[in-house]
């Protein structure tokens, strides 16, 4: 169970796909603590990686921009407790 | 192959201040810089992650630096970051820029390179 409800701020990714980065994210919360984003984002990426094949990238943290290339129908960016995500394919060579 | 991007202390942080040996400037700026620029002060860079080559670095350092003087905001700066790389190095380059993240990512061997500008970290690397 949630304790707090994801809420997507940008994406362009099927919803299934969505709802898998939010539960994966929830997954990685439950089980790190919200200070280490590298545990988090390397759980995350590694769950994506595994499900939807290879070239997925995670950012987590607090206070962060960025600017990124993504293959179609793979970004997602995303409120979660105190932290925000972005998962992404990497465009394809 | 993966790498990890880490945060806070290295075992073997490097300082690396401003050098002046560069050639290049700034292009396509509307508006010509103020002329009290001559005492610009040097934007402090501690490297703390690289799987790259000495001189990429370096440019990256330099983009950086002029990347934190034309914008404010961590997505315009990361933004241009980002396209000077593509630009210069062919796509397709991703960068991440501010005070408070962790990232897990897969890039190409010999494009990656993590770093802190000031109080900020940057982080740039080549995928795809």
């Amino acid at each position: 169970m949630l304790e707090g409800k994801a809420v997507v701020e940008d994406t362009d990714m099927p919803a299934k796909m969505q709802a898998q980065a939010m539960s994966a994210a929830s997954r990685a919360l439950d089980r790190f603590d919200v200070l280490d984003c590298r545990s988090i984002a390397s759980h995350i990426k590694k769950e994506f990686d595994a499900i939807h094949g290879p070239g997925w990238q995670c950012v987590v943290g607090s206070g962060f921009g960025c600017y990124i290339t993504h293959s179609k129908g793979s970004f997602i960016y995303f409120r979660l407790e105190s932290l925000r995500f972005l998962v992404f394919k990497g465009a394809a060579a | 192959m993966s790498d990890e991007a880490r945060r806070g202390p290295a075992g073997a942080a490097q300082v690396v201040l401003r050098a002046s040996s560069e050639d290049r400037k700034p292009v396509g700026s509307g508006s010509p810089p103020p002329a009290a620029t001559a005492t610009a002060v040097a934007h402090k860079i501690q490297l703390k992650s690289a799987d790259m080559k000495e001189e990429m670095r370096q440019e990256a350092f330099e983009i950086a630096r002029i990347a934190f003087e034309k914008h404010s905001m961590e997505k315009d700066i990361a933004e241009y970051i980002k396209k000077e790389f593509d630009k210069n190095h062919g796509p397709t380059w991703h960068c991440i820029v501010g005070r408070n993240f962790g990232s897990y990512v897969t890039h190409e061997t010999n494009y990656f390179v993590y770093f802190y500008i000031d109080s900020k970290a940057v982080l740039l690397f080549k995928s795809g």
